[in-house]
């Protein structure tokens, strides 16, 4: 399995540039073309990055991060989530470096193979950093119809932490 | 995003400014910071990436790929807008992969195509919902991390991780579908009465 994933990007690389070379494409201008595009992709992303980042900071600092996790324990209990995965299931939606920060904690202090620390790995699959993608992905739009997408990709993620705790259980 | 951003900004500086007044600079910078580490290491990522891209889609690799999953593209997001319907498809067949650093550049793209379209609201909804509800066959990162920490099976988790994310996802593009109507009947109806009707019936086919 390992062994495939590692040599997935290579295979990728060779074959794309054999094939673009059979078809006789001018691979350095080619090449060259597309990584001209990732300055300004970097400049329109990070202003709204900065502010996100930021925010986050702030809450993380002020402590009210903290208490938000304290006041929802309870909820997480009644769902049938393991209160052990609550500090993660809430900052894997808003940092990806933060959330597996986080989940090594998990793994280390619960046993890498006990049922929390194998809901904690579940529960970061299921779903992706969802405020940083929205930070990213409409940064520059004009229309920011952003808040009804946020809420449903939200609604989506508990569900299925709440779906994957049970799945860790049966399976 | 304006509202939450300025109600969670101002109730943590608040409370900052009664706990710890001083520290509200620092965090400040801090996040700055790191937001600026994070575009660095982004341009890196960029970089390379969309080298390839590029070099895909001056091969025809990215038509081709497009085609593959155009009909797939075309029956979630509503759309007509060629280009757009490209860069979707790549989108997708890239997270499907888990190459996340190369999905994104290509969900930017895709997003500002949408937002000329007229159907923005829904398609934009419906690109956001299903990167940020992720479909990802194989979770490389975790199990990277459980084989670092010896565990006695790491791969375990796969199929389970993989059932929560297609969960995940069906019930974004199901919600999405609810509660962000695709606007076919005023819009699309206005060019051609036939567009309408093939919309119509691959929308009930997905």
């Amino acid at each position: 399995m390992n062994i495939i994933l590692a040599l997935l990007i290579p295979i990728i690389f060779v074959l794309s540039f054999i094939y673009a070379a059979i078809k006789k494409v001018k691979i350095y201008d080619s090449f060259t073309e597309g990584v001209k595009g990732a300055i300004p992709l970097i400049v329109s992303i990070f202003p709204y990055l900065a502010a996100v980042t930021m925010l986050f900071k702030l809450l993380e600092v002020s402590g009210l991060e903290a208490r938000l996790t304290a006041w929802i324990a309870p909820v997480f209990t009644f769902t049938g989530v393991p209160q052990e995965i609550s500090s993660l299931v809430l900052i894997k939606p808003l940092s990806g470096s933060g959330s597996i920060a986080v989940l090594t904690q998990i793994l280390e202090r619960y046993g890498v193979d006990s049922y929390a620390a194998r809901c904690a790995c579940v529960a970061y699959g299921a779903s992706d950093t969802i405020f940083y993608i929205g930070a990213v992905y409409f940064a520059n739009l004009k229309r920011k119809r952003l808040t009804a997408a946020l809420i449903i990709s939200v609604v989506s993620y508990l569900t299925a932490v709440i779906f994957c705790c049970f799945l860790c259980r049966i399976m | 995003m304006n509202i939450l951003f300025t109600i969670l900004f101002l109730s943590a500086a608040v409370f900052l400014l009664i706990t710890a007044p001083e520290a509200l600079l620092p965090a400040l910078l801090d996040g700055a910071g790191k937001g600026a580490t994070v575009c660095v290491s982004l341009i890196a990522t960029y970089s390379v990436w969309m080298g390839l891209m590029r070099v895909w889609e001056d091969s025809g690799v990215a038509t081709k790929v497009s085609k593959l999953v155009k009909p797939l593209a075309k029956g979630l997001f509503k759309t007509d807008d060629e280009e757009a319907l490209r860069a979707i498809s790549m989108n997708l067949s890239v997270n499907l992969l888990g190459i996340s650093g190369v999905a994104t550049p290509y969900g930017i793209k895709a997003a500002n195509l949408l937002d000329r379209t007229e159907n923005a609201e829904y398609s934009s909804a419906m690109l956001f919902v299903l990167n940020a509800t992720s479909l990802q066959l194989i979770p490389t990162s975790i199990i990277a991390v459980r084989v670092a920490m010896n565990s006695a099976n790491p791969t375990d988790i796969v199929i389970p991780t993989l059932l929560a994310t297609v969960f995940s996802t069906l019930l974004g593009v199901i919600l999405t579908k609810l509660f962000i109507h695709p606007k076919t009947e005023k819009n699309i109806g206005k060019s051609t009465g036939i567009l309408r009707i093939k919309q119509k019936t691959k929308g009930a086919g997905i």
